[in-house]
């Protein structure tokens, strides 16, 4: 699926051919007239339909693609996070905005509630019911759960188009339509926006790449328009993910090396503060972000290129004034020395005394990732914050990952304000990356952009020694092609056939490469991510397959023959999916706030019966949902996690200790078992 | 008047007497009070200038450091994995090397990390060899070595990470 995109070389006439002679018959008269129809449109023509059909196409197959699970088992959610989500969403559409934003929720956290009204992004419950509303208003009578199910592809097609325009705005337009292609099927970002997966990131990926969009054209362009629109991208970014963080810190980290390579100019300027100020208003309308871009550390580097940014404007404004160079250079030295020193003093003094708080331990972990380990062993135990082995960057990129440092290359040896920025953007997101597996979604777009200015730029290249090559040989003249050989025309003449048919055959090369990478990640698409993950499906002995829908019919037991107010009690896993089907109060959920009260929890399950009674007795527990997968061979039921509930628990109650849990140093449920277990 | 201080300090002083031009009084407060009393040592000190390094030496060290985000060092250093894997024998008893971590996607020793970023970093240099086999201002032997160098690099490494992809995902593609 290789797009040679030839740009129509500069002096090139309209398409000659021959007109269709009319001494023809009227049946062939159809025909010519048909042609004539086609041949009449201009070459600009033709690359605008060529370039409008691509991105049609891509549309529908970034959505097609996504569609796997629903063909294969149901249209349901999946996972356990979008099932809080789908519950959130069900009540937004059912009792409205105001009681959704001032919800108070008594069923999960037991007894504690959770305010879900103000700890939650709400971006992707407004979105989706947003499109409800749309559609019902349109009088399509869809159920909200099938447009829960479908958003995430619908905008997975909308991120598509988005990376079209970056890549037109960084590059040209091949490579846009290319990063394009790469991205609507990119393994990377399917994992987390396929069809049913009802959660935050796939809402925000497409924001994410609007607003870096968004501020990278209103950086080119100076203009206060599309500076706003960025703030505006940045406000649904902030409403749709916790991520928003690391927009907040990319960018000032991007105009901090713009001012250092020297390329301050008046657009920075208008760009940066119109999108900082009006973003940072905006973001603060979301309960659960609140002041927190005042008032938290990891929000201060945004602040501090501000002021810095000020002080860059005022220093070219005394330049303009004075008109002594030296005087001008001492001032200079003064302001900024005193600059830099004011914000350190600031910094430190808000710091100091508590008003700016610290990094949060969950962003901490990214520049540390020894942190979590030793401190914090509920965002180590979930396998998503795993750091990443090459294998999963293979499995997430595959040719993407050799095109990666060819695309970085030729950013470098063509550096402008745009290919600065998606530069810093890739090397960024790849280190976070590697810390953690989940954050190879950010690092997708990326990744897709750069590799795409690779494979255009090298197809440019091929193509122009085809071009040049065939025109030399045709009219024996050269044209103003740029970049081809232009320089010894006698030993071109000589070696030409030779480079021809290897640029044809390099040319096959890319295209070979390319249609491996589709075939790859259709593969890993329908094997990998297109699981719900609540309902299994296995080999039977004789190789029929053999579906399970055990979850399912667990929560639905909980529903139907519980009574309406009992609690049940499993560990955080199973939370939203047990509140959201079996419809009962939980103890703890996936939402992971209270980690005290997980570790008691985590107490409960690990203690001897007598005290895990207690425990429960003072939950007011009812029921006690545990996963046993042993005779299937499920390999993540509660067994395999029992020794986080261990750790968790051991962390807060420090009776519970590993050691005691383990044989021999090692984990092991057959014979030999150690005694607090049993 | 003051003596003019021939040295580079950071001093808040204006360098030289010709600001008269200025009509800011504190400036010539400060010009006249600080030099009544102190005297400058002459110093040859220069501060050291800042100079920004090339698009190319800072594409260099990218590249080294995609190397070793993509081997998977982040995993190494949290995880301590061993280098190389071993696995026993089942009829022999005889312990022997396994290079590539069996059973998850997400897992790996050291050497097979390394190795498979390795593989990667040279199909992307192929491709920069490629590139710069077009470059005009070289000779011809010059050129067809980086474009033939530039190919193989590519096919080597391509066909490489589909090997150790094979064998570390058996089900691979079926």
């Amino acid at each position: 699926m290789a797009v040679t995109k030839t740009e129509p070389i500069n002096g090139s006439t309209t398409k000659s051919s021959a007109p269709p002679s009319t001494s023809m018959p009227l049946k062939s008269d159809l025909l010519s007239i048909l042609s004539l129809k086609s041949l009449r449109l201009k070459t600009k023509q033709q690359e605008l339909l060529i370039r409008v059909s691509i991105l049609c196409l891509v549309y529908v197959l970034a959505f097609i693609t996504r569609l796997f699970s629903v063909l294969r088992y149901e249209s349901m959610i999946h996972e356990f996070d979008p099932y809080f989500n789908y519950r959130t969403t069900l009540f937004l559409t059912q009792k409205g905005f105001y009681e959704f934003w001032n919800w108070f929720d008594s069923e999960s956290w037991y007894p504690l509630g959770r305010i879900i009204g103000g700890t939650l992004y709400p971006g992707l419950m407004v979105t989706a019911a947003m499109m409800y509303w749309g559609l019902r208003f349109l009088r399509f009578a869809v159920h909200i759960r099938e447009v829960c199910v479908l958003t995430a592809p619908f905008f997975a097609s909308n991120t598509t188009l988005v990376a079209y325009f970056f890549g037109k705005e960084i590059w040209d337009t091949g490579a846009g339509l290319v990063a394009a292609v790469l991205i609507a099927i990119c393994p990377g970002y399917i994992s987390r926006s396929v069809a049913g997966s009802y959660d935050n990131e796939g809402v925000a990926i497409f924001a994410l790449l609007l607003t870096f969009y968004l501020f990278v054209k209103a950086v080119n362009t100076g203009s206060l328009a599309w500076g706003l629109a960025s703030a505006f991208g940045y406000f649904y970014m902030v409403s749709a993910w916790g991520g928003y963080v690391f927009i907040i810190n990319l960018i000032p980290l991007y105009v901090l090396a713009l001012l250092i390579t020297g390329r301050y100019s008046m657009r920075l300027y208008v760009a940066y503060n119109c999108m900082y100020v009006l973003g940072m208003l905006l973001a603060m309308q979301i309960r659960f972000v609140g002041f927190q871009h005042v008032q938290s550390g990891e929000h201060m580097a945004a602040m501090g290129v501000f002021f810095l940014m000020q002080v860059f404007y005022f220093l070219d404004w005394v330049k303009h004034l004075l008109n002594d160079k030296k005087l001008f250079e001492a001032f200079l030295r003064i302001t900024v020395t005193c600059a830099v020193g004011v914000g350190a003093i600031a910094l430190g003094v808000g710091t100091a005394s508590g008003y700016i708080s610290p990094w949060s331990g969950r962003f901490y972990s990214l520049l540390d990732p020894t942190y979590a380990k030793d401190h914090i062993p509920i965002i180590a135990s979930v396998s998503e914050h795993q750091p990443t082995a090459w294998s999963s960057f293979m499995f997430d990129f595959h040719i993407l990952l050799f095109l990666f440092p060819a695309g970085l290359y030729f950013c470098f040896k063509r550096l402008s304000d745009a290919t600065i920025f998606i530069v810093m953007y890739g090397l960024t997101s790849m280190y976070f990356a590697g810390v953690m597996v989940r954050l190879i979604l950010v690092a997708t777009p990326a990744v897709c952009l750069i590799s795409a200015i690779a494979v255009s730029a090298t197809i440019k290249n091929l193509t122009m020694l085809l071009r040049t090559k065939s025109k030399v040989s045709q009219t024996g003249s050269t044209k103003g092609t740029g970049g081809g050989k232009t320089s010894s025309k006698a030993m071109l003449d000589q070696s030409q056939p030779f480079q021809r048919n290897g640029a044809i055959a390099l040319l096959f090369g890319a295209f070979y490469l390319l249609s491996r990478y589709a075939i790859h990640c259709t593969w890993v698409t329908s094997e990998a991510y297109s699981s719900p993950s609540i309902v299994l499906a296995a080999r039977g002995a004789h190789g029929n397959r053999v579906i399970f829908d055990d979850y399912r019919e667990a929560y639905y037991w909980l529903r139907q023959n519980t009574p309406p107010d009992a609690k049940v009690m499993s560990w955080w896993d199973y939370g939203y999916q047990i509140t959201a089907m079996g419809n009962r109060t939980v103890i703890v959920d996936n939402n992971t706030w209270n980690n005290t009260h997980i570790a008691t929890v985590g107490r409960a399950m690990s203690s001897y019966e007598d005290e895990a009674y207690e425990i429960m007795r003072s939950l007011d527990v009812d029921y006690v949902l545990v996963v046993f997968g042993g005779v299937t061979g499920y390999s993540s039921d509660d067994i395999n996690k029992f020794l986080w509930m261990v750790r968790i628990g051991g962390g807060v109650f420090p009776v519970i200790k590993e050691p005691d849990y383990l044989v021999n140093g090692e984990y092991r449920v057959d014979k030999v078992c150690s005694p607090p277990r049993v | 008047m003051a003596p003019k201080p021939d040295s580079h300090t950071l001093a808040a002083s204006s360098s030289d007497p010709s600001s008269t031009s200025s009509m800011d009084p504190l400036l010539l407060f400060l010009n006249f009070l600080p030099y009544s009393v102190l005297r400058p040592p002459r110093l040859r000190l220069k501060l050291p200038t800042f100079t920004l390094p090339s698009p190319m030496t800072v594409f260099s060290l990218v590249l080294l450091t995609y190397f070793m985000v993509v081997s998977g060092i982040v995993y190494d250093v949290i995880v301590e994995p061993p280098g190389i894997g071993s696995a026993q024998d089942p009829y022999t008893g005889s312990v022997k090397p396994l290079v590539f971590m069996p059973g998850r996607v997400n897992g790996q020793y050291i050497i097979e990390g390394l190795s498979s970023g390795f593989m990667f970093v040279v199909g992307g240099v192929g491709i920069i060899l490629m590139d710069l086999a077009l470059d005009k201002n070289r000779a011809k032997s010059v050129k067809v070595s980086y474009a033939t160098a530039g190919i193989s690099s590519v096919v080597i490494a391509y066909v490489m990470s589909m090997l150790f992809v094979r064998i570390k995902i058996p089900a691979y593609l079926h």
